[in-house]
């Protein structure tokens, strides 16, 4: 291996960087985009996204259409018809966790603040790629799920259309929390810097914790419960919430999003200070 | 000669807004880092100029590395300021193509290609794509510019992690350890590129813990131990400074020739069984001694290398070392 093209690629002009060719948000966005998509853990995180997202959606119609149809029934064909978004909300905190870790876990976070020393544009770049991208995928996903699912309801009978009250809204709100879950995510791991341990943490709060908190007792726990993140952000998700001690959807997302907003405020400050 | 460390307030330039205009350079002024009660960087000033390559020569642990990532903006300085071109670097619009950096080979995606690897951080910085396959031909890794480089060899690390440093064609390029990992002719293409960029009129800030390798490489040194400057002068003047030689002289009778080489001006220490007299040289040692009843066993002249000047500067600032047998009475340092 030898220099050959060194010469020939030396141009020492020191206003080069003139207006016009600096790189602006756009440039560190695209080069967000590049790094995210650029992982192998990235396409698989998305494939099992969108399978489990919709195949479980589907199968959980197929297996309780009988039933749903049936005089028995006391759940809706509602609670059923985005149900595999469960499952993919662990994907979508799982990308959201390594969007930020990896960099952490590797010392490639120097690099990347290196090329782009605004750190704030950095954080702002991570997110968008990241809400974008799990928005979209959401709800891809849960019109996959209910078209899927919808086909065994209808056989049926107890079919949904997305005219009915909050299927379109469940659809879009789908992505939606898939975004702020991943955001969450993000945002955790921003502050331990550490996979394993920011994965343990969201996953613990939104399906243990959340679930947990239903057992304590008195109003003050029953707001407790109701106020963290995945109990207050997830009724958006579903047409008919199974649970129906939880928020009604829309001010349930509120109280999600200022939640997700706080914490990404609160790492942004942490990431801006602290040496990389 | 080397000078001693500068004076903590010798700023040189003032941080001005507008583009660089004065020739590339990163300036260093009374920088400090602590870490809790540990101070890695302790008030160090000096400059790197263009057109030739500055070694930064220290042990482990010395601040090299805590220097370099301040100088990238990366940590935030407890004191002081260091300027790149003029300026902080966190202010320049497209840092990569300003200052070019290696600073941990395997600070890598393993996941990522060394293409996607490139291309990414072209993108940050608005560099063509086209500019990321001639780096990739540079380097010589075009061959595996689709691999993932948790594939890679240490050495082919180095290569990628020095393709970053060119990738924006910089005036100003800073790598740490870049030697490290790679076989003796990848050493070699590493000394000739850098030799190469400086002769290019680029600042070329390179850092090692190995005196040998600056021997070759550099100009110019900076020597760090504790945090400290410890020398900041050319190569000659280092050689001529700190590589010193002596006469070894064994004799049954110490003390009488230690008298006889004292009154004749030279410097005689006595160290183990051996005296090591400076000021004279072998010759006249003997032709002394000749004239006297003593009697001679050893008469060598012996010339300290680079690497033992080096190891006596720093001796005293090296954090950890392992201790021998007689030092076992000694604190540990």
């Amino acid at each position: 291996m030898t220099v050959t093209a060194t010469s020939s690629t030396v141009v020492l002009d020191p206003r080069r960087n003139v207006p016009g060719t600096r790189p602006g948000f756009g440039s560190t966005l695209r080069s967000e985009w590049i790094k995210f998509w650029s992982v192998r853990s990235t396409v698989w995180s998305a494939v099992m996204l969108f399978v489990l997202g919709a195949g479980m959606t589907a199968l959980i119609c197929a297996t309780n259409a009988e039933w749903l149809a049936s005089g028995e029934a006391d759940e809706s064909p509602g609670s059923f018809i985005t149900f595999g978004m469960t499952f993919a909300q662990i994907t979508a905190v799982v990308l959201g966790t390594l969007t930020v870790t990896a960099e952490y876990g590797t010392g490639m976070i120097r690099a990347t603040l290196a090329a782009t020393p605004k750190r704030g544009s950095v954080l702002a770049a991570k997110a968008l790629v990241l809400t974008g991208t799990l928005f979209v995928l959401g709800t891809v996903t849960a019109v996959a799920g209910y078209l899927a699912g919808n086909w065994f309801l209808d056989r049926e009978g107890v079919g949904l259309a997305l005219t009915d009250d909050g299927v379109l809204r469940s659809l879009v709100g789908s992505g939606l929390y898939l975004a702020g879950l991943g955001l969450l995510a993000a945002a955790v791991g921003l502050l331990v810097r550490h996979t394993a341990a920011a994965l343990s943490a969201v996953l613990a709060l939104v399906f243990v914790v959340g679930t947990m908190a239903f057992l304590l007792p008195g109003a003050w726990g029953e707001w407790t419960a109701k106020l963290l993140p995945g109990n207050a952000g997830s009724p958006i998700a579903a047409p008919v919430s199974f649970n129906p001690e939880l928020m009604a959807p829309l001010p349930g997302f509120a109280v999600f999003a200022a939640e997700v907003a706080a914490l990404l405020a609160v790492a942004w400050v942490v990431f801006s200070r602290r040496d990389a | 000669m080397c000078p001693p460390p500068a004076g903590r307030e010798a700023l040189r330039h003032d941080s001005t807004d507008s583009l660089p205009r004065r020739a590339a350079m990163i300036d260093v002024s009374g920088l400090t880092k602590k870490y809790g009660a540990k101070t890695a960087v302790d008030g160090i000033s000096f400059t790197v100029a263009p057109g030739r390559v500055t070694g930064f020569l220290g042990p482990n642990g010395a601040g090299k590395s805590t220097t370099m990532r301040m100088v990238l903006g990366l940590d935030r300085p407890t004191a002081g300021r260091v300027t790149v071109n003029g300026r902080a670097y966190r202010d320049a619009p497209a840092p990569l193509r300003e200052v070019g950096a290696l600073l941990e080979a395997k600070a890598l995606h393993p996941g990522r290609s060394a293409r996607d690897h490139l291309r990414w951080l072209a993108a940050s910085n608005r560099i063509p794509d086209a500019r990321v396959d001639e780096v990739l031909g540079l380097v010589g890794l075009e061959a595996v510019a689709g691999t993932r480089v948790g594939k890679f060899s240490l050495g082919m690390g180095q290569r990628l992690g020095i393709a970053v440093a060119l990738l924006g064609d910089p005036p100003v390029v800073v790598l740490d350890e870049p030697v490290n990992g790679l076989d003796p002719e990848g050493i070699r293409w590493v000394r000739t590129l850098a030799r190469q960029l400086a002769a290019e009129g680029r600042t070329v800030f390179v850092s090692s813990h190995l005196m040998s390798e600056m021997a070759l490489t550099a100009d110019h040194l900076v020597v760090i131990g504790r945090g400290r400057i410890l020398a900041d002068c050319s190569m000659p003047d280092f050689i001529a400074e700190h590589a010193a030689s002596f006469v070894r002289v064994r004799t049954p009778q110490r003390g009488a020739v230690t008298d006889l080489l004292r009154a004749a001006g030279a410097d005689v220490l006595a160290v183990d069984d051996e005296l090591r007299v400076q000021g004279l040289d072998a010759a006249a040692v003997g032709e002394l001694v000749a004239g006297t009843d003593l009697r001679l066993h050893e008469l060598t002249l012996v010339r300290s290398s680079l690497e033992d000047a080096f190891m006596t500067l720093t001796a005293s600032s090296v954090e950890y070392s392992a201790r021998t047998g007689a030092d076992h009475a000694g604190a540990p340092r």
